[in-house]
């Protein structure tokens, strides 16, 4: 089992950073243990759906398109 | 038959909509009505952020005259609908519950809105909210905390808190709310009233406020289920300004109301349905499933192997999109926004691309394992939460040993599934806990089958009463 991810104040602005979010000093702290275990529960989804049974599904978004009769509109 | 305020504001909506066609009510002692009750209780329940007291008088005078000269504008001429304030009305302050947009006035109806006019209804006001619908409280932190009506020290749920509280409140007869991961459903289920979210893409989104693309839903909020089919059939239908929204047929939802239930095949899991919640919300749905099932349905357990998980991803989601759409704001405005939403974008800011791309696949498996279940099921029923309302201000719940919970992950316990797959789901109150807090149910259904979930509302709604009851305020 992976071990549980710790995030860092200075990682937390790292991720704003790449985000090219300015970041107001002292917002890493208050939303570090949401962000902690979000990222967590997420990692575990990802494992999850990176399993081989569900190589073929595609995300549930995909493109609208036109209908093919378009006098329809 | 003259009928005193009181007695106008306990009509139902499909009550009063019959008695002004047949012209023993006019409109304008329904507004009178309704604005009265706005005056009366809204001081305690900061459900309103507009009240159009002028404009809603004048549209009622005119619906007067055009009943009395033998004109029906349609099945909602003359009835006093209130509006969540994301949604676009023209010329009037829209404001989705924030400081950003608390001057913000749209030179369009929303598509909704049209719909709702064109039926005949007026709009008396516009109702406050969790700020941008980012929340499931309405402890709004620039209009007001909303107040539950039947306890105002306890919360309304959210995000369209401020919907069911008027109408659970008597102050309109019907309301719009949106729902992303359960907004519609929750404070419906909180203040003891009904309220749908439908298939994604059956009603049109255009002209609201947008939360998270692939999930937003908007939805009557009413006290009985037949006023919420009523209304439903308004404004469901293909918007050709709105690809989201899909050419089916809509059909008239209050036809199959009295058909019963007798045959219906009602999926549980139990192993989630009846895992983790408070003991009156588990009591009040196994109650209302044995009614169901005296009234001829069967119950069918159901497994949904992936069912686990759908939290998160229902978290990524629907972090992911608002952070997108609130980028430039909360680069702007950061401190503009209140505190909780302002985190949670934020954090929106910071998940991957993989994270969301992966709980988007999850939808696709989690929507695969319950569309091959609808081959043995009509429908699926579950509590709507898993607890009655906290009192205002509370980021905490406690559902079973004493344990503390994020608010936030707490509530979307059931409403996710909906919201993840896309499927319709209503909300029918089922009960109250020991200190009278109403508890609701949920019925989720097929893709576009509104009608079977109406059907499966009113028969419940011809043998209970909890839709009757009244706060007192």
């Amino acid at each position: 089992m992976p071990a549980k991810p710790y995030l860092s104040p200075e990682q937390v602005r790292e991720l704003a950073h790449l985000a090219d979010l300015p970041l107001a000093r002292g917002r890493e702290d208050v939303i570090m243990p949401t962000l902690a275990a979000w990222i967590d529960d997420a990692n575990a989804l990802s494992r999850k759906m990176s399993a081989a049974q569900h190589q073929e599904l595609v995300p549930a978004t995909v493109f609208t398109h036109a209908p093919a009769n378009e006098a329809e509109q | 038959m003259t009928r005193s305020q009181e007695q106008l504001n306990a009509l139902s909506l499909s009550e009063a909509a019959r008695l002004v066609k047949r012209k023993e009510v006019s409109p304008v002692e329904l507004v009178d009505a309704s604005l009265s009750r706005i005056a009366a209780v809204d001081d305690r329940l900061k459900a309103y952020i507009s009240v159009f007291a002028d404009e809603a008088r004048q549209v009622a005078k005119a619906a007067e005259i055009m009943t009395m000269a033998g004109h029906d504008l349609g099945p909602l001429h003359g009835i006093p609908i209130a509006l969540k304030d994301n949604v676009a009305t023209k010329d009037t302050l829209t404001t989705a519950g924030s400081k950003i947009l608390a001057d913000w006035k749209p030179a369009h109806d929303a598509a909704i809105a049209t719909r709702l006019r064109q039926a005949g209804a007026i709009f008396v006001g516009k109702l406050n909210m969790h700020e941008f619908a980012w929340g499931g409280t309405s402890d709004n932190p620039h209009y007001g905390a909303v107040r539950n009506p039947w306890n105002t020290e306890h919360f309304p749920a959210g995000s369209s808190g401020g919907s069911g509280a008027a109408v659970a409140a008597r102050t309109c007869y019907g309301a719009i709310g949106t729902d992303t991961g359960g907004s519609i459903r929750l404070p419906s289920a909180i203040n003891g009233i009904v309220g749908i979210r439908p298939t994604y893409g059956r009603v049109s989104n255009r002209g609201i406020i947008p939360l998270a693309w692939s999930m937003d839903t908007a939805g009557p909020m009413t006290r009985t289920v037949e006023d919420c089919a009523l209304m439903f059939g308004t404004i469901a239908g293909h918007d050709p300004e709105d690809p989201t929204t899909a050419r089916v047929t809509t059909c008239d939802y209050t036809a199959s109301l009295d058909q019963g239930v007798r045959g219906l095949r009602i999926g549980v899991i139990p192993g989630y349905f009846f895992h983790h919640l408070q003991p009156p919300v588990l009591n009040a749905v196994k109650q209302a499933l044995d009614t169901l099932v005296g009234l001829g349905a069967q119950i069918v357990d159901v497994d949904i192997e992936n069912i686990h998980g759908n939290i998160s991803a229902q978290l990524t989601i629907e972090s992911a999109e608002p952070s997108t759409y609130h980028q430039r704001w909360l680069r702007e405005r950061p401190d503009d926004y209140g505190a909780d939403v302002r985190s949670l974008l934020e954090i929106g800011e910071m998940l991957l691309a993989t994270h969301y791309l992966q709980a988007q696949r999850y939808r696709t498996l989690l929507r695969n394992e319950f569309m091959d279940a609808f081959r043995k099921v009509d429908v699926f029923i579950c509590p709507t939460l898993p607890f009655t309302a906290t009192k205002v201000g509370a980021m905490k719940v406690v559902i079973e040993n004493g344990v503390e919970e994020d608010m936030l992950s707490a509530i979307m316990q059931y409403t996710g599934v909906p919201s993840l797959t896309g499927l319709p789901s209503l909300n029918v109150p089922c009960g109250f806990d020991p200190n009278g807090l109403p508890i609701g149910m949920q019925i989720i259904g097929k893709p576009f089958d509104e009608a079977t979930l109406f059907r499966a509302g009113a028969a419940y709604q011809s043998v209970t009463d909890f839709h009757t009851k009244a706060p007192k305020l």
